[in-house]
């Protein structure tokens, strides 16, 4: 009898019923789409953020003090101390290797640069050369790893390079290949000496040794570097090229490293010797910068990891902020969702008076009629709610798709809290008229007052 | 005719007044879900005009974002400008200030009285100091025992170099350049993982004597805010305004703030369209709740010949006043509620804006007399089927 009432309910009504579900479906779709587009937010700002580049630099311990002035150093070239190359695959051993977006070590130097052979004849010299033929001009070298891939313990290969932590250099053409005499130019040189792209130029050692000129060696230009800083007036070398030039195999000087972290709170910022041994575990398996930046000084002996706290800290700063808002904004749309459902379920108790009148009249108790309206209440919740799930997965790879380019996974978490809401609300919604109409003479009701 | 007018407008809002006054509990309950409606609203409109501004202001957390160089230059560090460039720098984006500072680079040799240790430095001449986010950090704090104004000026050491000279906090530090020589007390140390930590800086002049440079500088860095845009313009101006200079952004933030930005302001826009949204389907629904009250009203009224405009009417009115109510009430309460949320999030209560305001009661009337489109169903309504207790 109980089954065929709440039957008879949906099929004598099914339009009305198809209102409530509606909404139903259109809230709990409102709420699906919100949770798992800010379940996923953190992880995806954190990747953004790390489109500001690296937050890790890493210097070797025994280095003397860079004379640097905007970008150019003006050390000696023998002073100071280098890094082996052949260490860097340790990186992705560590315990949040897979935090490791990506890292670039870096050789400076300086080079006399020609745009013709010295021992071309006169006539085919650029401009440069016959107005200043007496000195070669220096340029600042750099050389780096660009698209630069090499295999894991694992099987897997992992490619990293300048052009993936620093995003906001530009090339006009393309990146050099390693290995190959291939380099970029810096827009503000290459404008200033007249190079283009597919030029070949030819690069001499700074160093006091004595370089015979037919054996320099030719540089194909494969593209124009635009960064808006020291970059636009050097010229970029693949790491093993430059230190064939400067005659430092296998080495590097300074290593840049861009790492997804979570925002130091105050445990993050105590001194790790101060831990006990639980607070140091915790410390440890947590990807703050701090103890990311001890993992890497264990791996690479000798080394000074620096956190560079402008990048570190700024995006702690602003993405713990817009995480807290975020979750405030979540929460005032499910407290909208919740009323509008909740205030669409009491509606649909409230047209049914007279059914409630007539069962009493033939002798249910509220009891019963309570049961019974909940049992179809919690019904259209359980239906409405799964297919308000299924439409806010769409939304919520639509929104996901437009805001950051990609969807979030759909969650299981979600689906319960989605399925538990949408119950908890329809009875709590009807539960309020439910207890009015308990309270109904059926006798007025049936007679229409 | 006019007595007539004026008998039917009488009776108008008298029906109206019982239509309200007819049931407290339902009336409470609309009040309740437009109130409601109205404050979330006017919370998150609020705090989104609110929090995209303070983004721009938290964006500043990672220093100067402009720089300006002597034009041509290679970024040697070794042409300069003339120190009054700073005078014709706007000091203003809309009403935000640009903070400005300019600086002398000068090579030196560093010395340190207490270790004998010598060594060269990059020795940075400042004025003023860019109170960005190195503010957190230890670095302004001064030489314990002494006095606020100490009788030497102060230089600020980077944390490799203090480690390098052995320097410590109020040991006195001899740098000389040529034949010229200045003193100054340590302070700072802290590691900060830029180029600060290789550097000392100083006071301007003292720098420009060290440098024999009366009256130049090496860069301008400038803290613009504001959104990505209005960054872009004022570099335009700028390079306008100062033709001799190169204005360049820094590009490492100007650029990933952007896309930050972007992304940021996106995801909020999206969110309170979403919640504007649910909102107007929670009126709906109480609406709907309405409708199916008022069948007998409405039969009542057909029966004694009223028409099905001016019924409709009727009901309108009542769902534009219920909206103006509920949005007076719920957009006042909206707006305190986003500035203790502006509060819980930024730290700094959001600014109340007035013409949220106004938006979010005519959000919530627009709203109500749109859900009133329920009411519409009444149209179909026959007087006699009501009467007989049927539909």
């Amino acid at each position: 009898m109980f089954l065929r009432i709440v039957a008879d309910s949906f099929g004598r009504r099914p339009r009305h019923k198809l209102l409530t579900g509606a909404a139903l479906a259109l809230g709990m779709g409102v709420v699906t789409a919100v949770l798992s587009v800010s379940l996923d937010v953190g992880d995806r700002l954190a990747k953004e953020f790390r489109s500001l580049g690296a937050n890790l630099v890493v210097t070797p311990q025994a280095d003397s003090l860079p004379l640097e002035i905007g970008g150019v150093d003006f050390r000696p070239v023998n002073a100071g101390a280098y890094l082996p190359e052949a260490d860097l695959p340790k990186l992705k051993t560590i315990f949040w290797h897979n935090n490791i977006v990506g890292f670039a070590p870096i050789l400076e130097d300086r080079a006399t640069v020609f745009v013709n052979p010295p021992s071309a004849n006169l006539n085919s010299l650029r401009s440069y050369d016959i107005l200043h033929p007496a000195e070669p001009p220096t340029v600042s070298t750099v050389g780096t790893w660009a698209q630069h891939k090499f295999s894991l313990s694992d099987g897997s290969s992992f490619a990293t390079g300048i052009d993936k932590i620093n995003p906001w250099w530009q090339v006009q053409g393309r990146w050099f290949s390693e290995g190959l005499r291939e380099c970029l130019v810096g827009q503000a040189l290459a404008r200033r000496m007249g190079f283009h792209i597919g030029d070949h130029i030819y690069l001499g050692g700074s160093g006091p040794r004595v370089v015979l000129q037919s054996s320099l060696p030719q540089f194909l230009v494969t593209g124009l570097l635009s960064t808006g800083g020291a970059e636009d007036d050097a010229i970029i070398l693949p790491l093993d090229v430059a230190q064939h030039l400067s005659e430092r195999p296998g080495q590097y000087r300074k290593l840049y490293v861009s790492a997804l972290t979570k925002p130091e709170d105050a445990f993050a910022k105590r001194d790790p010797k101060s831990f006990t041994p639980t607070e140091y575990d915790r410390w440890f398996c947590t990807p703050y910068i701090s103890s990311i930046a001890f993992q890497i000084q264990q791996e690479l002996p000798g080394t000074d990891v620096r956190v560079i706290r402008k990048v570190a800290e700024g995006e702690g700063q602003i993405l713990t902020r817009v995480r807290m808002l975020l979750w405030l904004v979540t929460g005032a749309a499910l407290l909208a969702a919740v009323l509008a459902v909740g205030a669409s379920s009491a509606a649909s108790v409230i047209e049914r008076r007279t059914e409630i009148g007539l069962m009493k009249a033939l002798g249910a108790g509220s009891g019963t009629v309570g049961f019974l309206l909940a049992a179809e209440q919690l019904l259209l919740a359980f239906v409405g709610g799964g297919v308000g799930y299924s439409l806010g997965i769409v939304l919520a790879r639509l929104l996901g798709q437009k805001i950051f380019g990609a969807a979030p996974e759909p969650s299981l978490i979600v689906f319960l809290v989605v399925i538990a809401l949408a119950a908890g609300v329809t009875v709590l919604g009807s539960a309020l008229p439910l207890r009015r109409a308990s309270q109904y003479e059926p006798a007025p009701i049936l007679r229409g007052e | 005719m006019t007595s007539s007018r004026a008998t039917n407008k009488v009776m108008f809002w008298r029906i109206i007044r019982r239509l309200l006054g007819a049931n407290r509990g339902r009336l409470f309950v609309m009040l309740l879900a437009l109130g409601a409606g109205a404050a979330v609203t006017a919370a998150l409109l609020n705090l989104q005009v609110d929090a995209k501004r303070r983004l721009t202001t938290e964006f500043r957390a990672f220093g100067p974002n402009v720089l300006i160089l002597p034009k041509g230059s290679s970024f040697s560090g070794t042409g300069t400008l003339p120190e009054s460039t700073i005078l014709s720098v706007p000091r203003n984006v809309g009403n935000a200030h640009v903070a400005t500072a300019s600086s002398l680079f000068v090579i030196a040799t560093v010395s340190s009285a207490q270790s004998g240790r010598s060594l060269s430095a990059v020795v940075v001449g400042a004025s003023p100091r860019l109170v960005g986010w190195i503010s957190s950090q230890s670095a302004l704090s001064l030489p314990k025992g002494r006095p606020m104004i100490p009788a030497e000026p102060i230089c600020m050491v980077g944390g490799r170099i203090g480690k390098q000279v052995h320097a410590e906090q109020g040991s006195r530090l001899n740098l000389t350049s040529g034949d010229q020589k200045e003193t100054c007390l340590a302070a700072g140390l802290a590691e900060t993982g830029g180029p600060e930590d290789d550097r000392i800086e100083i006071d301007l002049r003292a720098a420009q004597r060290l440098a024999d440079l009366p009256g130049r500088i090496s860069t301008i860095e400038l803290i613009v805010p504001g959104t990505p845009g209005e960054i872009q313009n004022y570099i335009a101006d700028l390079q306008r305004l100062l033709p001799d200079v190169d204005v360049r952004p820094v590009r490492q933030f100007t650029e990933g703030e952007a896309k930050i930005y972007n992304r940021i302001s996106g995801l909020l826009t999206a969110t309170v369209a979403i919640v504007l949204l649910l909102t107007g389907l929670c009126v709906m629904a109480a609406m709907t709740n309405v409708a199916m009250e008022r069948k007998m009203d409405v039969g009542l009224m057909k029966a004694i010949g009223g028409s099905m405009r001016r019924v409709l009417r009727l009901f309108l009115a009542e769902a534009a006043l219920l909206g103006l109510a509920g949005g007076i009430i719920g957009g006042a309460a909206g707006i305190f509620l986003s500035i203790g949320l502006g509060k819980a999030v930024f730290g700094v209560a959001a600014r109340p804006r007035l013409i949220v305001y106004p938006v979010a009661v005519a959000l919530t009337v627009f709203v109500a007399i749109l859900s009133a489109f329920p009411l519409r169903r009444l149209a179909s309504i026959r007087p006699a089927s009501v009467f007989r207790g049927e539909a």
